[in-house]
């Protein structure tokens, strides 16, 4: 009787047209466990490993991958840094992109795809391309510094690239175009009604951009400052072609412990200690945002 | 001050601002162009001298060719299991609501979230444990895992205007699924699938960090190989290099915002 009614079941399972999206779905279900769900167990168990003098590990059952990094100084530092340039970048480029993203959606016809094109066209280079071209144009002898003194604003060349200049404005140019788009794509659906009876009750356009635009703009600036975040924390080309070696992140470091000095249990256990933190304050990030949504909608 | 003058400065402060910006933005791509027909050895900014010298030793040079036809079999690979796997998924998604349907998005977004050094490490541990000795196929797999969250997206949108009638009415008529997929599905959605394709071909194109991590001594994309040379010097080589992928990719979005437009194209991404 139970085995009838599961057939019953099945049958009516296979008739329906959720069958075909089943199968439709597996292809994608199958490489997304098999290339990035099993991986990642795969790294936590090889942050449980040992390092090795030969090779990149010895098998084992132990925490001190996890012990070393975390008792390590120079980590320390290393991740002070990494977060740092996360807050410096994210906060310019989310800033600047609220402007830009601003100035897109009231712009029409050819402006308008001028200022989109502007934003997907870096979004699809590489970023060898973002990070080394900026090199001629910060340098000491740089483009830069030939304005700056040409105008007479500086007597003698500011070094900006290499140094944290240069790599702030590497990591900001490198997301400031997804910042962009996460706000834009927010403020595309604003009606302008909205921000025209603000004006019309007597708002002056700053204040109508403040109490009316930015909050429409809210849930586009959550995801924005995210993701400049998780990107920028884990910044890798812009400090080294831009940095001066001080401007060290994590994920260089990690580039080495893996490529150079091979050691991957510690590599594993610092990536994925970066990870648990990254996920801490980018939740703590969208409760923030979220919070202060609520309370504009209280008003 | 009297309000309308206040305001076409405002005005024009406003509109000084996203000049200014859209210039700085552009500002690298000009010296990629400008410095690939540098004449001299090291790369500045304005070159003194301008010559084709670059390119005539781009393309007498083996290392770089190779690197060219790495970087094609790659995107090529990545842009069809990615289209092949963004499309089907999409479509399930779509059309059904159960549990794994509703977890997969998250799920296969998360990629293009994590730092790529991270997806770069994860995935060389994993192919060494598991034994994937093939760079190529490699290095499809990583981009594969950030193409796809894009083409499914980008799908996800074309299907959401897609008549869902019609496919039904197909159906009706007794037209088998795949033969009502490939005759009345496929023809109304077929610019997305060809833009899902670019993207995902353009994105795996331009991505060098996974693929610094999953190079072999043979198989070096070209943005990997780019960046190792500007370890040991900054030539006027890498802009020569670097403008045919800047090429590469204003083609693609030229094409892709031909085919929608621009606004939609913005909206995608």
């Amino acid at each position: 009787m139970a085995t009838e009614s599961m057939f019953a079941w099945l049958g009516r399972r296979i008739k329906s047209q959720d069958t075909g999206s089943v199968m439709l779905v597996a292809p994608l279900a199958a490489f997304e466990l098999l290339f990035f769900v099993v991986p990642f167990l795969i790294l936590v168990r090889m942050s449980l490993n040992e390092s090795a003098q030969a090779g990149p590990y010895e098998s084992g059952l132990t925490l001190d991958a996890y012990r070393s990094v975390l008792d390590s100084g120079l980590y320390h530092d290393l991740v002070f840094f990494s977060f740092k340039l996360g807050v410096i970048a994210t906060t310019i480029a989310v800033l600047l992109a609220l402007f830009y993203s601003y100035a897109a959606y009231r712009a029409t016809g050819f402006r308008k795809s001028l200022l989109l094109f502007s934003i997907i066209l870096p979004l699809l280079t590489t970023l060898v391309v973002k990070t080394y071209a900026w090199r001629p144009l910060l340098a000491p002898n740089g483009v830069l510094n030939d304005v700056l003194m040409g105008i007479g604003l500086t007597s003698s060349p500011i070094q900006f690239a290499p140094g944290m200049f240069g790599t702030v404005v590497g990591q900001v140019y490198i997301v400031f175009p997804y910042a962009v788009l996460a706000i834009y794509s927010v403020l595309s659906t604003m009606d302008w009604d909205t921000v025209e009876a603000a004006r019309d009750l007597g708002a002056s356009r700053p204040r109508s951009f403040l109490e009316v635009v930015v909050p429409e703009a809210l849930p586009g600036i959550a995801v924005a400052t995210v993701v400049s975040f998780a990107w920028s924390v884990g910044a890798y080309a812009a400090p080294s072609q831009l940095g001066s070696g001080q401007q060290t992140t994590f994920a260089m470091e990690i580039e080495n412990l893996m490529l150079t000095a091979f050691d991957w249990p510690a590599g594993a256990a610092f990536s994925l200690l970066m990870l648990g933190g990254m996920l801490v304050v980018s939740l703590a990030i969208m409760r923030l945002f979220t919070g202060s949504i609520g309370g504009v909608q209280d008003v | 001050m009297s309000r309308v003058s206040r305001e076409s400065v405002e005005d024009a402060l406003f509109r000084a601002g996203y000049w200014l910006l859209f210039a700085v933005i552009m500002l690298p791509i000009v010296v990629v162009f400008v410095t690939s027909f540098q004449q001299g050895e090291y790369l500045t900014f304005p070159p003194s001298e301008y010559s084709l010298r670059w390119y005539g030793e781009f393309f007498a040079s083996e290392e770089w060719l190779s690197a060219v036809v790495d970087s094609a079999t790659i995107g090529i690979g990545a842009s069809v299991l990615a289209t092949v796997l963004g499309v089907t998924g999409s479509l399930a998604v779509q059309r059904s609501d159960s549990v794994l349907t509703r977890v997969l998005p998250p799920i296969i977004l998360l990629p293009l979230l994590l730092p790529p050094v991270v997806i770069g490490l994860t995935l060389l541990i994993y192919v060494n444990r598991i034994g994937l000795t093939s760079a190529y196929l490699n290095i499809v797999v990583a981009h594969t895992l950030w193409a796809t969250p894009l083409v499914f997206f980008v799908m996800q949108s074309v299907f959401a205007r897609f008549d869902w009638d019609l496919r039904d009415a197909g159906m009706d008529l007794g037209g088998r699924p795949s033969r009502v997929f490939y005759h009345v599905v496929l023809p109304n959605v077929r610019s997305g699938v060809v833009i899902s394709a670019v993207i995902a071909f353009i994105v795996s194109l331009q991505e060098f960090i996974m693929a610094l991590f999953l190079k072999s001594y043979y198989v070096k994309t070209v943005p990997v190989l780019a960046w190792t040379s500007l370890e040991s010097s900054l030539t006027p080589m890498v802009s020569v290099v670097s403008a045919f992928l800047v090429l590469a990719s204003i083609v693609g979005v030229l094409v892709a915002a031909a085919v929608m437009n621009m606004e939609w194209l913005a909206k995608q991404l």
